[in-house]
């Protein structure tokens, strides 16, 4: 019976490692196929690095345009979460704190964009950007990766604020403290964990997008990552090698970003879905 | 999903300056990029949009020319579907068996957990190029595999051939979301009382049993939110088809998002006003299956309690 019991174990931790082989030998790969040259891995597909060839990240980072799109991605993602975030929580402070009529309606309105294909709004939106002057533009890009990204803040931080007990707002009100400073001072410091999950989600979630910065960024020295990648494939498509230490540069800083956010990113992601 | 109720004071004054001030930034956001591009779009739907040149109303010509004659968005709008009535499933029940095995406290549960979540962590675009080299015919993984263990002959060109492209997609979409799915409902678990969980081994009803009967039942909320929440995905994709095989060959992995983006940027007519009607109709049956999905599983709720 015992032997049983542990031979039942046994299996299920390798069914377990099979699976973690099957989803992370991608990117293992990846990594080894980065460190090798194209030559290199036409002999052999699979073999580990002999010599590391860590001279092709300096190559593909200037030869290829990746220090541009590197510095694109950063500008947009962060100018986007900074302002989704502050005005993401200004709103969802507003709908969990004060009583008013149509606060659930405009709430719902809000959240229920979530839903939403990005289809219905991107043609409209890639007019209303050329007709500002705003298309081809990273600030354009960043004001509508704000939009996109605002509902599932504002939902994130709302149920997080309306766990927050009325009297404390009443304390500080009764110190004198005005409306705003009972949101600086009182509501944010607490709220302080939702904030950092809204921040680390977003910016993965925005480091990744694709769909509307193709649609609204045509020039090479505006191109995002994601974007600037697609073109290096296109050109490069034979070049494995370097397209592997291109994909390397873009998954590093999530890997990064992972390994010391990791609990408050799965909290982030997996918000909403536990009921 | 339910939005708490918001904190009750009666008789208190509300200071509407405060609340307009909060709201106003979020406000003119949502209207000016949300609000106002949907009905722009609906608006458009209407007419031949030309840049440079007065939009002309065409009444609902459009309309009828995408839902009588198109027979390549219909292919779009039936791999869309395909797609977003397998992954659900597939995903949560993969998901759940592996939330499972991790419950019953394996060693190193903390490092599979965060193992198993990173390809989510992904975007479309990486994960496609890393694919397009697994499918690779000559020398990708997954053929590599095959002829290893003496396949050959099940051996293919994965991306390029119309009978599989649209399965192994499929695939590649289960790959990187049965993690996600695994985390939310291992979180689901553990939330449970663990008085049930504990009775029902006293019972000595065995794992199938116990699964079945009280684990599903538990869980059930969850599952059901995860099936709406990977359709929804699955509704919208576009990224890793445009990467991996841009729709073809011959339409088999066309998807609705990659046929309105080729008929406004790609195709030369520089019409914004058909893709317009196919995003309007595309609208329509987004926001309707979701709303009869979630419809249905409350019924079945409320059957059964």
């Amino acid at each position: 019976m015992l032997n049983l019991r542990s031979l039942v174990r046994a299996g299920t931790i390798l069914v377990l490692c099979v699976y973690t082989a099957f989803a992370a030998g991608p990117f293992v790969w990846a990594a080894t196929l980065s460190l090798r040259t194209t030559s290199e891995i036409a002999l052999d597909h699979f073999a580990l690095p002999g010599i590391l060839h860590w001279e092709k990240f300096p190559a593909a980072w200037y030869g290829s345009n990746y220090h541009v799109y590197f510095g694109n991605s950063l500008f947009v993602v962060l100018t986007a979460v900074a302002v989704v975030t502050v005005a993401g929580a200004m709103a969802a402070h507003c709908f969990a704190r004060y009583r008013f009529r149509l606060n659930r309606v405009v709430y719902f309105a809000i959240f229920s964009t979530i839903i939403f294909p990005p289809q219905i709004t991107i043609l409209a939106l890639y007019q209303i950007l050329v007709q500002y002057g705003l298309y081809n533009s990273l600030v354009g890009l960043a004001l509508v990766y704000v939009a996109i990204q605002l509902p599932l803040t504002v939902y994130i931080l709302e149920s997080f604020f309306a766990r927050i007990p009325s009297d404390l707002f009443d304390a500080a009100r009764m110190d004198g403290y005005s409306e705003w400073e009972i949101f600086w001072r009182v509501s944010l410091p607490i709220a302080f964990p939702a904030i950092a999950t809204t921040v680390i989600l977003n910016t993965i979630l925005l480091w990744n997008e694709f769909l509307y910065a193709v649609v609204l960024i045509t020039d090479d020295n505006n191109r995002t990552l994601p974007l600037g990648i697609q073109r290096f494939m296109g050109d490069q498509l034979e070049d494995v090698g370097m397209i592997a230490t291109g994909l390397m540069i873009a998954i590093v800083p999530v890997i990064l970003v992972y390994a010391f956010f990791s609990e408050k990113l799965i909290q982030g992601m997996t918000a909403g879905a536990v009921k | 999903m339910q939005p708490p109720s918001p904190p009750h004071h009666p008789g208190e004054r509300q200071p509407w300056g405060a609340i307009t001030a909060f709201l106003l930034p979020a406000l003119l956001l949502y209207a000016g990029f949300t609000c106002y591009p949907v009905l722009r779009t609906w608006w458009n739907s209407f007419h031949k949009v030309l840049p440079r040149r007065p939009d002309e109303f065409l009444g609902l010509a459009n309309y009828e020319a995408l839902l009588l004659q198109d027979d390549i968005f219909w292919r779009a709008v039936k791999n869309t579907l395909t797609w977003a009535s397998i992954s659900p499933l597939v995903e949560v029940s993969l998901g759940l068996l592996l939330a499972l095995a991790l419950y019953a406290k394996i060693p190193g549960a903390r490092l599979f957990r965060i193992a198993w979540f990173t390809p989510v962590l992904m975007s479309y675009v990486v994960v496609g190029i890393l694919w397009v080299w697994i499918y690779n015919f000559d020398w990708g993984a997954a053929n590599a595999i095959l002829r290893a263990v003496g396949l050959k002959s099940l051996a293919h060109a994965w991306l390029g051939d119309p009978k599989v492209a649209l399965p192994s997609l499929v695939f590649i979409t289960s790959w990187m979301w049965t993690g996600f799915n695994m985390v939310v409902l291992l979180a689901a678990l553990h939330s449970l009382p663990s008085e049930v969980l504990e009775a029902a081994e006293l019972d000595n009803c065995g794992w199938g049993r116990k699964l079945v009967f009280v684990i599903v039942p538990l869980v059930k909320p969850t599952i059901l939110n995860l099936i709406v929440l990977s359709f929804i995905g699955k509704m919208k994709i576009f990224d890793l088809v445009w990467i991996t095989t841009k729709g073809g060959p011959l339409w088999a992995t066309e998807t609705v998002s990659t046929y309105l983006y080729k008929r406004a940027f790609e195709w030369t007519s520089f019409d914004l006003g058909y893709p317009s009607t196919i995003a309007t109709v595309w609208f329509v049956i987004v926001l309707g299956s979701v709303l009869l999905l979630s419809w249905a599983f409350r019924q079945r709720q409320k059957l059964e309690y």
